[in-house]
């Protein structure tokens, strides 16, 4: 053991003498999450992100298309979206050229008629091609609430024909007539579904593990925010920090070095497990630095520090494993780094460190979650995000160490065999 | 008389369809320096990898101050120096650092290992740049430091696996300085090289390897007896195989070492070359063209042809 730790411990301060790779391989999740965090600016800080802004050009200033706006701007979307109005559409392409607003949405002349009358009629959208994902966003909140309004306008055909035939006579609703027509919407938004009051509109979002939270649509806190993106950041930057650690014995071996060492006193098993704990140890320390800077930088909270120390030593000693086998079985370090940079990049996409898993279809999902990066993920967002403790993380832990188990089994095996032939 | 260090008995190693090594045997005494020649390929770098236990031989023992190198490979190592080919050593850290690091691998540690890193450099004499990052170093400044890092721990056993390789003269010859003075400490070296004037100058005995096989060991001078005192001339051109047996069977005292259709290699007894060259030369005319003729008086070299039948560089 003591020449195990001689061993890590050379090897260790070797990066500290030449550090230039690590650290700028360690600016990767900061430089990405720096991004994210740049282009949110102080919103997300302050808890909640900026407003996508929607234009309303109305052109049958009418009392159904002045409740066009409130698809925006009222219930629990008014946390989500600026409303402004636009009088026409050159002015609203003017403000798409300065980033001032997402999208305009017009409402033709002749809208409330074609609705009294039960003729089809359609909402113009205009996306700002400048803009990416705040177009979509608007674009599928638009289709949500015309299929609910759909919906609700094929059963409420009577109140809306007596609302006709009321306006066709040009004749003010008596008590009467008001007390109907509301009896009639109510009475089709019963029949609708569960949309009981559009005003109380709730989202229901379930969590893996299958906690379930409900409650009003709320921006997410920014420790949230990177609590969810930071952890699959730091484990990709991980696995190629690792293939870099790793390499450096590649290296070495290919200049004699580690035949150096095996002549010496040090027993075989004790060099092996010099480089296991050298990656390890090195692997360790540079998650905690990155945990840190994240919570000092990124506001995320650090809790249950032993679920988080047990998912990311799993997590390092997976990496150490996957990398040393892979050094064990190269011939150099092109080829090692051809095949260690194809496994970690299918790994990372899998996993879901590009796109949360959270996304996936079952099948990807189930996939993500069996990898030992996706399963480490997984549990470090449970762990920061939604609270959870070492308990509650078994399937997570379970999988990322049998995956260290076996990446551990396999280096040791093919680096024993190599090293006396 | 001084003890046996290395015991080497019938080794055999085999890697697939290729003998590495048929039945090598050879021993050497403290203080000895013991010449292991041969060409690339011969079983020099097989032959220390057993000795250092990198190697597993398929039959065969080897022993290091009675040291099973296999049953007792760790002791054995610890009394064993290993001076690789490659310059084996962390270019980015300093001459003192690589020292000190591969000390604590043989259990030194404290005042004993400063002291003994510093012994180690001055025998070297890298003492005053021995705390600068030795990819700073020139080539023989490293082949020094590589030297020193095997024998730092003072081994009684040390084995040089051709450190000369790529070496200006100067160099080459402060490094054959440098050996001598370790053996001189009383260590049992083995030095392996294909460069023959280094042994020559360097080994009181020599195991002439080739195709896995010692053909001939001995003192210098039982070498030189071994090689009869005599000359080869080695001619070089295009000739007929087949019809050189029937015209040099009219030379006088000419024995034929090797014949195919690029190079004859003939041994003659001492002074015969001078007498018979232009006689030979006629009757090399009958076999073929020749483009290149040289004549090598008795040497160790003399020997290594004779034996092999192949230069050493080849």
């Amino acid at each position: 053991m003591r020449d195990a730790i001689v061993i890590a411990g050379h090897h260790l301060r070797r990066i500290v003498r030449t550090p230039g790779l690590i650290l700028i391989l360690m600016a990767i999740p900061l430089t990405i999450a720096g991004i994210e965090y740049a282009a949110f600016g102080g919103a997300a800080a302050e808890g909640k992100l900026p407003p996508i802004k929607v234009l309303i050009l109305d052109e049958d200033k009418t009392f159904v298309s002045s409740a066009v706006p409130q698809i925006f701007a009222g219930g629990p979307m008014k946390d989500f979206f600026e409303v402004a109005t636009v009088l026409n559409l050159p002015a609203a392409r003017r403000m798409f050229q300065r980033g001032d607003a997402s999208a305009v949405v017009r409402v033709p002349k002749g809208f409330q008629d074609a609705l009294l009358e039960g003729k089809d009629v359609a909402l113009d959208l205009y996306k700002n091609p400048t803009q990416t994902f705040s177009p979509d966003i608007v674009e599928s909140v638009l289709e949500m609430m015309a299929t609910i309004a759909n919906g609700l306008y094929a059963r409420a055909k009577e109140p809306i024909a007596r609302i006709k035939a009321l306006a066709d006579a040009d004749q003010e609703p008596a008590t009467a007539d008001i007390a109907a027509i509301s009896v009639g919407f109510y009475l089709a938004g019963r029949s609708l579904g569960r949309l009981d009051g559009l005003d109380d509109l709730s989202v229901e979002v379930e969590r893996q593990g299958g906690e379930k939270s409900e409650g009003p649509m709320r921006g997410p806190n920014p420790s949230e925010f990177f609590g969810t993106i930071f952890p699959g950041l730091v484990i990709f930057a991980l696995l190629f920090i690792s293939q870099a650690l790793a390499f450096r014995l590649l290296r070495d071996r290919m200049r004699g070095l580690q035949r150096r060492l095996a002549i010496t006193p040090a027993s075989h098993g004790s060099i092996l497990a010099g480089g296991i704990l050298y990656l390890v140890a090195g692997l360790l320390v540079l998650l905690v630095v990155l945990g840190l800077i994240g919570s000092l930088v990124f506001r995320i909270e650090l809790r249950e520090p032993l679920a988080l120390l047990v998912l990311g030593l799993g997590l390092v000693a997976f990496a150490a494993g996957l990398q040393l086998a892979i050094v064990a079985v190269a011939r150099n370090d092109r080829g090692a780094g051809a095949v260690s940079s194809i496994i970690v990049m299918v790994m990372s996409v899998l996993g879901g460190t590009f796109v949360p898993a959270e996304q996936y279809p079952p099948f990807l999902k189930s996939v993500a979650i069996s990898l030992p990066n996706g399963a480490a993920q997984q549990g470090l967002v449970d762990v920061l995000v939604h609270k959870q403790g070492l308990l509650d993380l078994g399937p997570s832990v379970l999988t990322v160490w049998l995956w260290a188990l076996a990446a551990l089994v396999a280096a040791t095996w093919i680096e024993r065999r190599r090293l006396v032939r | 008389m001084a003890s046996t260090a290395i015991e080497v008995s019938n080794l055999r190693k085999k890697f697939g369809d290729l003998e590495a090594l048929r039945g090598i045997s050879f021993a050497v005494r403290a203080g000895e320096i013991y010449g292991l020649l041969g060409p690339n390929g011969a079983g020099k770098s097989t032959t220390i990898g057993v000795l250092c236990g990198l190697v597993k031989p398929d039959a065969g023992t080897a022993r290091l101050n009675g040291l099973d190198v296999v049953q007792s490979a760790v002791e054995a190592r610890r009394s064993l120096g290993v001076v690789p080919q490659e310059v084996a050593l962390y270019t980015e850290l300093s001459a003192r650092d690589n020292l000190t690091f591969f000390g604590r691998l043989y259990g030194l540690g404290g005042a004993d290992l400063s002291k003994r890193v510093d012994d180690a450099l001055a025998l070297v004499s890298l003492s005053e740049r021995s705390k600068e990052p030795i990819e700073r170093y020139s080539g023989g400044m490293l082949r020094r430091l590589n030297i020193a890092a095997g024998v730092l721990h003072k081994p009684s056993v040390i084995l040089l696996d051709e450190p000369t390789v790529g070496l200006d003269p100067q160099t080459r010859a402060s490094i054959l300085d440098l050996v001598r003075s370790i053996a001189a400490g009383g260590a049992a070296v083995v030095y392996t090289t294909h460069y023959l004037d280094e042994a020559e100058r360097l080994c009181q005995r020599v195991g002439i390897i080739d195709h896995g096989a010692i053909l001939a060991e001995g003192t210098l001078a039982e070498l030189r007896r071994a090689a009869g005192e005599r000359e080869i001339v080695a001619l070089r051109g295009t000739f007929r195989p087949d019809r050189v047996p029937a015209a040099f069977a009219r030379a006088e005292d000419a024995q034929i070492i090797k014949a195919n259709e690029e190079e004859l290699l003939l041994s003659l007894g001492s002074g015969g070359a001078e007498r018979q060259l232009s006689s030979l030369l006629a009757l090399a005319t009958e076999v073929g063209e020749i483009r290149e003729v040289a004549v090598k008086q008795p040497s160790l070299e003399n020997l290594f042809i004779k034996l092999t039948g192949r230069e050493l560089r080849e």
